[in-house]
């Protein structure tokens, strides 16, 4: 300006420096720029104002020029600080909405509540100025379900907890800025959802009240976000809830007509053997009687059989059963169901052929029991008389197969891939295809059973006719030293 | 003299019937359908006309049938029979290994019943004989007393460990042992959990002594329970 100051007049000069102070006002607070633009003023009129040198000025119209340099200078400083604080307001307006979307965004990858609740904290705590911040150790949450169950995360005083618990019924936030307990050093921020309020949150933190009343809108949002994602979680829930409950009704229904109808022809045997006994007494010969008799026993033993055998399902399908295993070898389950096949049928023949030298199962001997005898009961009612039912037991590889094989008539085509579903029989009760007390729950447990095992069951069709089921049953090691200790072996 | 048995049973409907079956069977039955009632019923059987065997209930209406097996158990030699509608194996097992002489699953038929109380009479009741020390059923002939083991007359050579495990076995003939027992009475108590051990002793005992080890008809596979020598022929 000094350099200017010959060619130019005090008024062009004087522009020069609103023009200056202008500058100033972009670059730098109101406050400074107030300061800077008086300041320059005192300089210009010490500077360039005739009398040079001094303060006082010599004309009024210089005077006049100053003061109207000084309250130029003064507007446009408050007008560009006004402009920059819109400015840096829309900029935070759109970190915020951008924080948000972003919580929104981590919250649906998260599928557990308590995590989720973590994340939240992450993002209030990015919302609070450094100097609001306090320790995180005392962060905590109470998560509430509609039928009143609370959560705790986080450990929390008795007094926090009560505080926590009236944010959730009222569903109002509480302490800094929200006009309800402003003197805590804490928020208690409701998790709103739609309808109701899914929890509240507690955060450590403290602000001057003008502060913290501009903060609070951000930090509910946050809190409401989270509150959205459990009422949608919530809902999403419920439904599957419903939906399951309808599908374990539907097979508990098919299931119990199934028990009902496997137990029904025996017990219709048996009430017409036992009433034709109470009631033809007399005119019955020894040997009617005897047979009558022996009916009534052998349907009673079947009755026993579809008992143990609906018991063992449902036993199975309770969560957290554990298995007796033990070690067992091929003949202790071979044994006793060949002598339960005799016992119930005499003229039942069966052959069974175990390869020798077989390792020893580990294996639950009541279950594996019934799951062969299982099928060779079916083998006797559906593998016709001619041929004797084969069970034989192998070695396959890292696995040992039992097979129960038969030269009866198969399986039809249309029972074939649902042969070991539950509610088979029930399904199928109309058509004849089954015969009497057909294959009912017991297939349904054998596959329970040696899934339970770690195994499985298949059905195949044998070449020249017949039926062939086959378990296969994983081998384990034998504990160490067994061998080594059986020092008398021959 | 008739032979005494004490029925405990809650089921009025069993309980009468398995009465009648026994009476038929020349037993002097006393039934009782609580756990009260089976203690009043023991302490106060006549002395010339006592119980010689019970046959209890697990689940009665008044507690447990394994408490009075317990009682049983520290007063006398009386045979005990469980008869259980459990199908669990545990606490059958827990049962023999506290001192029942035996156990049969509801439902069990009359010959069932009959064949466990004739041998647990024959092991405790009155008609005790000296320890069994001979058997022989299906061509197999045991003596412990010469520690001779024969099949179809020729003698079977058999290790020291499988000739504890029979003659073990053969002292009870016709009861259920459980594993338990074997191992310990066998091989020593620390090795009570060694099944594997049993399993396969009692593999090579039956290829020594069984016409089809697959279908045994001397040493008979108790599943989850133990093994049952069958009863010797007379």
């Amino acid at each position: 300006m000094l350099a200017l100051d010959e060619h130019m007049d005090l008024a062009n000069l004087a522009l020069l420096l609103v023009l200056g102070a202008a500058v100033a006002a972009i670059g730098s607070s109101r406050t400074v720029a107030l300061l800077a633009c008086a300041a320059s003023v005192v300089g210009f009129n010490y500077a360039f104002v005739p009398p040079r040198g001094t303060l006082t000025v010599g004309l009024h119209q210089h005077a006049v020029l100053l003061l109207a340099m000084l309250a130029v200078s003064g507007i446009v400083t408050l007008l560009m600080g006004r402009l920059r604080w819109h400015a840096a307001r829309a900029a935070e307006h759109a970190r915020r909405s951008d924080r948000l979307r972003q919580m929104g965004e981590a919250l649906r990858q998260i599928d557990d509540p308590a995590e989720q609740v973590i994340a939240l904290r992450d993002a209030l705590q990015a919302e609070l100025p450094a100097r609001a911040r306090r320790d995180t150790e005392t962060y905590a949450a109470l998560l509430r379900d509609p039928q009143g169950n609370e959560r705790w995360i986080g450990h929390t005083s008795a007094d926090d907890a009560d505080g926590l618990r009236l944010c959730v019924e009222r569903g109002q936030a509480m302490g800094p800025g929200s006009g309800r307990y402003e003197q805590r050093t804490a928020w208690y921020l409701p998790l709103r959802g739609r309808q109701s309020t899914h929890g509240a949150v507690l955060l450590p933190g403290a602000l001057e009240p003008a502060g913290a009343e501009a903060l609070l809108p951000q930090l509910q949002a946050l809190c409401d976000l989270l509150g959205g994602v459990l009422e949608r979680q919530l809902a999403l829930e419920a439904a599957r809830a419903a939906r399951e409950q309808a599908a374990d009704h539907a097979l508990r229904n098919t299931l119990l007509t199934a028990i009902a109808h496997d137990h029904r022809t025996p017990l219709a045997t048996i009430l017409s053997a036992a009433s034709a006994l109470h009631d033809q007494v007399g005119r019955l010969s020894v040997e009617q009687q005897q047979r009558l008799a022996a009916t009534i026993v052998d349907e009673a033993g079947q009755l026993a059989r579809l008992t143990d055998n609906t018991l063992q399902l449902a036993r199975l399908g309770s969560p957290g059963i554990a298995l007796q295993t033990d070690w067992v070898a091929v003949e202790d389950l071979v044994g006793p169901v060949l002598a339960r096949a005799r016992r119930r049928d005499p003229q039942h023949r069966i052959h069974a052929r175990l390869d020798p030298g077989l390792p020893l199962l580990r294996v639950d001997a009541v279950l594996m029991v019934q799951l062969l005898d299982n099928l060779v009961d079916n083998a006797r009612k559906h593998g016709g008389r001619d041929v004797p039912a084969e069970l034989l037991a192998q070695r396959a590889g890292d696995a040992i197969l039992l097979v129960v094989q038969d030269r009866g008539p198969g399986v039809v085509a249309a029972m074939q891939p649902r042969l070991f579903e539950r509610f088979l029989r029930a399904d199928t009760a109309s058509q004849e295809a089954t015969s009497r007390s057909g294959a009912g729950l017991g297939l349904a447990l054998c596959r329970a059973i040696a899934q339970a095992h770690g195994g499985d069951i298949g059905w195949r069709p044998r070449r020249s006719g017949g039926s062939r089921f086959e378990v296969r049953l994983p081998l384990h090691q034998l504990p160490d030293g067994s061998r080594a200790e059986r020092g008398d072996a021959p | 003299m008739s032979l005494g048995v004490l029925l405990v049973e809650d089921d009025r409907e069993l309980r009468d019937t398995l009465r009648e079956a026994l009476q038929v069977e020349g037993y002097r039955v006393a039934a009782a359908a609580s756990l009260a009632d089976a203690r009043a019923l023991l302490a106060h059987a006549p002395a010339d006309a006592g119980i010689d065997l019970v046959l209890l209930d697990l689940g009665l209406p008044d507690g447990e049938g394994a408490t009075l097996l317990a009682e049983l158990r520290r007063q006398s030699a009386t045979a005990v029979l469980v008869i259980s509608a459990r199908m669990d194996e545990g606490p059958k097992v827990q049962l023999l290994d506290a001192g029942a002489d035996d156990y049969l699953i509801k439902p069990f038929s009359l010959a069932e019943l009959l064949a466990r109380m004739r041998v647990a009479l024959r092991h405790r009741g009155r008609t005790a004989q000296p320890a069994i020390l001979r058997y022989r059923l299906a061509g197999v002939y045991i003596d412990l007393a010469a520690r001779r083991v024969q099949r179809d007359g020729q003698d079977v050579h058999l290790t020291p460990t499988e000739y504890r495990l029979l003659a073990r076995l053969v002292r009870q003939a016709g009861s259920v042992v459980t594993h338990r027992q074997l191992l310990v009475d066998v091989w020593g108590a620390e090795f009570s959990h060694h099944t594997h051990y049993l399993r396969l002793y009692m593999a090579q005992l039956r290829a020594k002594l069984e016409t089809d080890p697959a279908d045994p008809q001397l040493l008979i596979t108790e599943p989850g329970v133990g093994y049952r020598l069958t009863e010797s022929e007379p």
